[in-house]
């Protein structure tokens, strides 16, 4: 709920603007005593009364964007001023890229706005020209790396345009990312995304290349930073969206549910890389994938898995013992029945 | 715990458990917050006076969502187990009523473009402070038709004319239409499906979905709000048109291992976090904590809870810290976390979680709102029933229970559906 800050002189009000004399403002509430009203300062109920003056007589004019424009800067959530500001462009044929030059620096500004970013999509549905969003897009990275907007946007821009040029570059993207921060779980989704969730690509046709490049990937990952739950998702669910046994795995968790003092130092197997040797050990999140492996296993494997669910409430994952004592009563009573 | 390899991520959340040590308990100290205890009066004085003095300037971020400020705040009140008087409760409605749009539906404010989210809210508010006779206020035909106007060929719905889809507008829209008697086939046909669609391969949902080719993918990430909407839009859809038994569910099992992993550990005082690797913020006490019984009136309905279903597969009396020790603000008013302010939204959503983690903690099936005592507090604020100090020990719920679907109080989402089901009112199709 930050308030843009004004360094800047206040420019003149509507009210005192001989060129706006033509408009009457219209007050917010007119025969109520509102509860909870909003103390706006001068400079924004002047805006807002003028813009409900302009949009009773419908008038659509270029000073309705320069109106619009300091309705945004004060309140970018108002969608009314951002949806009629939309139509106001329409209306007179104002050069859209100029509106999107305008919005790569409102964009940085308001990031967590919905509007922002919802304005883009309308605009690029008139533009179409993607790309160079793309671009763009990566810049706000370096401002926040998780804000949800404007991956929706990207994941939105992908999909709608759906051009061969425009995903060929993602997953190096999503590395560079993924680079920066391991635990960036918004990156790790456009992984997902990407490689999963896009159909099948140029050069991605070999599904079973493809998935053995991703497991190294996810299990290299676990390896580096063993505790790190957007890793784990992600070999679960790329697992269960290509029905692949979780036992498969066997032979890389194991090492992890395992004490730093038990790990062994002399082997090297590429395909399954041990945990680093920082490592908080053993990992919760792999006491639970091996725990999984045993109950899909069924009859006596399922009492190993309730004495990991155990071993985790207990233990390693004392915050979720009343999930544990629920796997343990699920599991028990699948065995019974 | 960044196994020696610190990111961003890990850098962020060391200083933010470095914030939430919880203090020791000081009984000699004059306020509660540092004993655990729910401060009510703190609050009150806090939500009264915002309702009666009116917002500092910096609410003009929230000059668009005026119906959500009444909401946040009368909401708040209700799980206080306090109401406006007659006069106050007269002006909300007024209030509301300036918002509605000739098109049926309401603005975030008087003169605003009609809207989804606003809608939700203020109906939401007349049913706290309305009657009947504000409620034949609220235009049913105009809204239906504009309800309509937003649907998508895919069964989703636009937040506004032009406006973005996502599950939150869905969550609106449904849930208004369930309070006010709208829910038809017409009206729903498709959105199961697209709200399916939304579930993220972590188990929590996306804000919206989009067609890839022959397939539709998620656009975003599992995240603590939208799996709110969407598992309340589910529910919702199932109450009213159960589905058939071979059509394509929402994955329970995965849904319920990403929500209980919302919760932080002990050095975060239990709180919950919204999306994987994020901080925890007490809002999400309700938009996760909240998801719980909604999920739990899921396996029910497909005969999946055995005799233990009431028992929570979450820490509810670890959720109590978070709120208590770390959310509530020592000036009044709840918040996301310290050393951040309070605002109106927070102060709901921290008050709806701790209701639920109140309710879920004694397993109690007491849930209806006690409308008793007649003791005054003052003038513009009617105690409704007397409340014991809450603690984070197991003590009996201090606040009101609230409607897992609505975020209403039982007692006002029933009077408000009862009303719109009764003979007096004009169909609106």
């Amino acid at each position: 709920m930050s308030s843009p800050t004004t360094s800047a002189p206040e420019p003149p009000r509507y009210a005192d603007r001989p060129e706006w004399s033509d408009v009457i403002p219209v007050e917010q509430y007119e025969n109520v005593n509102p509860l909870a009203p909003i103390f706006y300062k001068d400079i924004y109920k002047d805006a807002a009364d003028y813009f409900r003056g302009i949009v009773k007589t419908g008038e659509k004019s270029q000073r309705v964007l320069d109106l619009t424009e300091r309705i945004i800067r004060l309140n970018p959530a108002h969608y009314t001023a951002w949806q009629y500001r939309y139509e106001t462009l329409l209306a007179i044929e104002a050069d859209l890229e100029d509106e999107l030059r305008l919005m790569d620096e409102l964009a940085i500004t308001y990031l967590k706005t919905y509007q922002v970013w919802h304005h883009r999509r309308l605009l690029m549905l008139k533009i179409r020209k993607p790309a160079t969003e793309l671009v763009f897009i990566a810049k706000t990275f370096r401002e926040d790396a998780k804000n949800y907007h404007t991956w929706s946007y990207r994941q939105w821009l992908l999909a709608y345009f759906n051009d061969d040029s425009l995903w060929s570059g993602e997953l190096d993207f999503v590395d560079e990312l993924l680079n920066a921060d391991i635990r960036n779980n918004s990156a790790w989704h456009h992984r997902f995304f990407t490689v999963f969730q896009s159909g099948v690509r140029d050069g991605e046709q070999d599904t079973e290349r493809i998935l053995r490049r991703e497991l190294i990937y996810v299990k290299q990952s676990i390896s580096l930073a063993p505790n790190n739950a957007s890793a784990w998702n992600y070999l679960r669910g790329i697992l269960d969206h290509n029905g692949i046994p979780y036992s498969k795995m066997i032979a890389f968790v194991q090492p992890y549910t395992l004490p730093n003092d038990d790990q062994k130092a002399d082997l090297v197997d590429l395909d399954n890389p041990p945990p680093s040797k920082d490592a908080h050990l053993p990992c919760a999140a792999a006491v639970e994938f091996l725990a999984d492996i045993y109950e899909a296993e069924g009859g006596d494997s399922m009492l190993k898995a309730t004495e990991l669910w155990k071993s985790l409430g207990n233990e390693h994952d004392v915050a979720r013992k009343k999930y544990w004592e629920y796997r343990i009563r699920e599991g028990l009573r699948a065995i019974q029945t | 715990m960044d196994d020696g390899y610190p990111t961003p991520t890990s850098i962020s959340q060391k200083a933010t458990v470095a914030l939430l040590v919880q203090p020791p308990i000081s009984p000699s100290s004059a306020s509660k917050i540092p004993q655990g205890i729910l401060d009510n009066n703190l609050h009150l004085g806090y939500l009264g006076r915002h309702l009666l003095q009116g917002l500092p300037a910096r609410y003009t971020s929230q000059d668009a969502s005026q119906s959500w400020l009444l909401f946040w705040s009368l909401q708040s009140l209700s799980l206080l187990k306090v109401e406006l008087d007659e006069g106050n409760k007269k002006r909300a409605s007024d209030t509301i009523l300036a918002m509605q749009n000739p098109a049926g539906a309401f603005g975030g404010g008087p003169g605003q473009a009609p809207h989804l989210l606003p809608t939700y809210a203020a109906i939401c508010t007349m049913g706290i402070v309305g009657s009947p006779s504000t409620w034949s206020q609220i235009n049913r035909p105009s809204l239906y038709q504009f309800f309509m106007s937003l649907k998508e060929p895919d069964g989703s719905f636009r937040v506004s004319q032009r406006g973005e889809v996502d599950v939150r507008g869905v969550y609106c829209l449904l849930a208004v239409a369930k309070l006010l008697g709208m829910m038809t086939r017409e009206l729903v046909l498709g959105t199961r499906e697209w709200v399916r669609s939304c579930q993220t391969y972590e188990g929590g949902f996306a804000s919206a979905t989009i067609g890839v080719g022959e397939q539709s993918a998620p656009l975003g990430e599992a995240h603590g709000g939208y799996t709110f909407c969407a598992l309340a839009a589910w529910v919702l859809l199932e109450s009213e048109f159960p589905s058939d038994k071979g059509s394509k569910s929402i994955n329970l099992k995965s849904l319920r291992r990403w929500l209980v992993n919302m919760q932080g550990d002990e050095d975060e005082l239990y709180g919950f976090r919204g999306r994987t690797n994020k901080l925890v913020d007490g809002c999400y006490s309700w938009w996760v904590g909240g998801c719980f019984k909604l999920l739990a009136e899921l396996e029910e309905r497909r005969g999946m809870s055995g005799k233990d279903a009431e028992e929570p597969i979450w820490n509810p009396e670890g959720l109590k810290q978070y709120i208590l020790y770390a959310a509530q603000h020592p000036a009044g008013g709840l918040r996301d976390k310290p050393p951040k302010s309070p605002d109106m939204y927070h102060t709901l959503y921290c008050l709806a979680g701790l209701s639920v983690a109140q309710y879920a903690a004694t397993a109690s099936t007491t849930t209806s709102t006690s409308t008793t005592s007649s003791t005054s507090t003052s003038p513009t604020f009617r105690t409704i029933a007397q409340s014991a100090p809450s603690q984070t020990s197991n003590a009996p719920p201090s606040l009101n229970a609230t409607d897992p679907l609505f975020n209403l109080t039982q007692t006002h989402a029933e009077a408000m559906m009862a009303y719109f089901k009764s003979g007096e009112v004009e169909a609106f199709q």
